[in-house]
């Protein structure tokens, strides 16, 4: 069993993990020959499947095993993230699957240069404070004029899955969607959805206690480019109306049935109703979901992609995140599914 | 919407809702607030425990557009039973008052602008790239876009702000007015009056409030042909005292004694703009919960102007002109209602024993004790 690769884009895989990690402590990481998959199945709340092509964060990458050469993996989210953390300013970074002591681990090379501070009396190795399974071997690279080398090698402790374990893990199914739509940016979203459910806790303040529960935002949207988040409590109802964004059309290749398939989409249904400018009360695909949990979901705003929102009606609610890749083919996306609470 | 026969109470459009929260967070101290709306504007006011209250002035010279219709008098008029207060309605008894949650207010009328992380880029780095000269509102003076309206009687206030493509609507739930009475205060029989900068008012409170007082004394006096103004801070820490001399002598400032001694050179601004007693030869000393007098720091420090005014009765009204845009000012005011002095016999503040809060075990200032290692006291004239 083998595992090798070089990051490529240490910043994308430092804010990936930080958003995943917001949503679950532990990520079972499927390694496999063209792609890599993250999930992140929590007790509660929202589940993430991402799919990342290989060249969305790595570069030179192997992968070697008995079993189809695939690898499953249960990665400590906390602990890669911090690892990447500190690699964040490196020349270059490696990753590979190793053992120690009979318990395998990830373990990060960073090669850092260090040539700024030449009239320091001291090399500065990297400033890395000690960490558990965190090892510095800082080399001098004495190529002269203070250009100097630092390799820090940081170990994540992980624990390898049997195909049997994982075998039992499907992502979850759901029907056609009532409406899909093109989010507008996150991180607008998340401080209008923050200041929501703060509004929420402070209109609860009177009976603490249930104040936790209450925070159940209300998002809707309709095939005419609304989106609608609102929440209400015993002090006040408010709600936001965005318009003007975009419902992609459906590509007949990627639909079952084709054309016909189309025309019997619900979301060809919901496009007969409702009105542009979001004040008509029809043709709303709601949903029901919990504050704080949506404030997570919003963190992977920071990687900055395109969100695809699918509504299904007091159902679940879908997101899509698209990565921006550089080569446009292979796609990397991270699917995020978030259930309705019932009313 | 549904009532269209039936035109709204208020309407009110304000191009800037950062404004209305400028003012409105100056009196941010309770959970409710009572709205009264007249045909001068709205007043927001609040209390606590009847002791302070605070009330914010939204003139209709604010808003754009300010349209009230008064309802029909469907109810009797409201019991205030106090005659001389109502200097901003003539008629209360078609000026529809209830009471909503003021921090939900506030947080609405921040809702965007304020914490936009769009707002601290410059243009072209916004996620909304789209926006061109004609369509970004923010180019025409149009962000935040507010509307208030009030459609009939017990219905919800509700305030839509407008921001480029988002539109939130808010709806207060409004609740039946406490029918509190104002703390009266009687203008026609001042004790004591003076009008100074806001941020020295607050300096002093801030100053104060290092020693984590209980209460906060007001001592007015003329002290030789010159017009003293003081405020001490007593707690279970020790005392500090801050004076207002009018002609100050700035080298004095922070002296430890000898701050009425010198001679001030005359050619200095007055500190008090204005300073007036009752009577030239009265001493007015009347004291205050501290943590009252602080809720009010906000309005000081963004204040121009406050006056300071204190009735025969002792109750404390503090007056703060706020320029909300350059020659455009708004008021909020503040009432306290002093605390019980138990060794000045010959005070006027002694017959208002108002406070239902009022604290026993709070001894005069004379006989605070003060342990010697932790006393702080000071006293310094404000330049």
């Amino acid at each position: 069993m083998r595992f090798k690769a070089s990051i490529q884009n240490i910043t994308t895989f430092t804010k990936f993990t930080a958003s995943l990690n917001s949503l679950g402590p532990l990520a079972w990481v499927k390694l496999s020959d063209d792609q890599v998959c993250f999930t992140i199945i929590p007790e509660q709340g929202t589940q993430v499947w991402a799919v990342l092509s290989i060249d969305t964060i790595f570069e030179t990458y192997t992968v070697q095993s008995a079993a189809n050469n695939v690898i499953n993996l249960e990665v400590p989210l906390t602990s890669l993230n911090r690892a990447l953390k500190s690699a964040l300013n490196a020349t270059s970074a490696q990753i590979r699957l190793t053992k120690k002591d009979n318990l395998p681990l990830l373990a990060l090379t960073i090669v850092t240069a260090s040539n700024s501070n030449s009239h320091a009396a001291f090399p500065t190795n990297g400033g890395n404070n000690g960490d558990d399974g965190l090892r510095q071997t800082p080399l001098d690279g004495s190529l002269g004029g203070g250009n100097r080398e630092t390799i820090v090698t940081q170990e994540v402790p992980v624990r390898v899955l049997a195909p049997d374990t994982v075998a039992g893990l499907h992502e979850p199914q759901c029907r056609e969607p009532d409406v899909h739509i093109i989010l507008p940016p996150l991180m607008q979203l998340k401080s209008i959805s923050d200041r929501f459910t703060k509004l929420a806790l402070a209109g609860t303040k009177a009976g603490a206690g249930s104040a936790a529960s209450r925070t159940r935002l209300e998002m809707a949207a309709n095939m005419h480019g609304c989106l609608r988040m609102s929440i209400r409590t015993d002090a006040m109802s408010i709600s936001s109306v965005w318009t003007d964004l975009n419902n992609p059309e459906l590509d007949p290749n990627q639909v079952a049935g084709g054309n016909i398939g189309i025309a019997e989409h619900p979301s060809t249904r919901m496009k007969l109703l409702g009105t542009a400018d979001g004040r008509s009360e029809e043709g709303w695909a709601t949903v029901r979901i919990d504050g704080r949990d949506w404030g997570k979901v919003m963190s992977v705003g920071r990687l900055g992609g395109r969100v695809i929102a699918c509504f299904c009606h007091e159902h679940a609610l879908i997101l899509y995140v698209y990565l921006p890749s550089d080569n446009g083919e292979d796609e990397s996306v991270l699917t995020y599914y978030v259930s309705s609470y019932s009313a | 919407m549904e009532d269209e026969e039936e035109l709204p109470i208020l309407t009110a459009v304000s191009s800037s809702a950062r404004q209305l929260y400028q003012l409105l967070r100056c009196i941010n101290f309770s959970d409710k607030a009572h709205v009264q709306i007249s045909e001068e504007g709205l007043k927001f006011s609040v209390d606590d425990a009847a002791t302070m209250e605070g009330s914010a002035f939204l003139d209709k010279s604010l808003f754009t557009t300010y349209t009230f219709r008064a309802p029909p008098s469907t109810r009797t008029s409201e019991p205030h039973d106090s005659d001389d207060e109502q200097e901003d309605e003539e008629d209360l008894s078609v000026t529809p008052t209830f009471q909503i949650s003021l921090p939900s207010l506030l947080e609405t009328l921040q809702i965007f602008g304020l914490t936009d992380p769009n707002n601290s880029k410059p243009p072209w780095a916004r996620d909304n790239a789209s926006s061109t000269a004609f369509s970004n509102n923010n180019v025409l003076g149009m962000n935040n876009l507010c509307r208030i309206s009030y459609d009939k009687v017990g219905a919800p206030l509700s305030i839509i702000i407008t921001e480029a493509t988002i539109r939130t609507t808010c709806n207060l739930t409004t609740y039946e007015p406490d029918f509190a009475d104002e703390i009266p205060f009687d203008r026609q029989s001042l004790a004591f009056k003076t009008i100074m900068r806001g941020s020295w008012l607050f300096d002093a409170i801030s100053e104060l409030a290092s020693t984590g007082p209980d209460k906060l004394t007001l001592i007015a006096r003329t002290l030789k042909g010159k017009p003293l103004f003081a405020l001490s801070a007593s707690g279970p820490l020790g005392s500090a005292r801050v004076e207002f001399n009018n002609n100050p002598q700035p080298s004095s400032r922070g002296a430890p004694q000898g701050t009425n001694a010198n001679e001030p050179p005359p050619d200095q601004p007055n500190l008090l703009e204005t300073f007036q007693l009752s009577d030239p030869d009265s001493y007015v000393r009347s004291s205050y919960r501290f943590a009252l007098v602080q809720k009010a720091a906000r309005a000081m420090s963004v204040a121009t102007k406050v006056s300071v005014r204190s009735d025969i009765q002792g109750v404390l009204s503090l007056q703060f002109m706020i320029e909300v845009e350059p020659g455009k000012v708004s008021f909020v005011d503040f009432r306290f209602v002093p605390l019980l002095e138990e060794d000045d016999g010959d005070e006027e503040g002694d017959e208002t024993i108002k406070d239902p809060h009022h604290l026993p075990d709070l001894r005069p200032a004379g006989i605070v004790p003060k342990p010697p290692q932790l006393s702080i006291s000071s006293k310094r004239s404000t330049v």
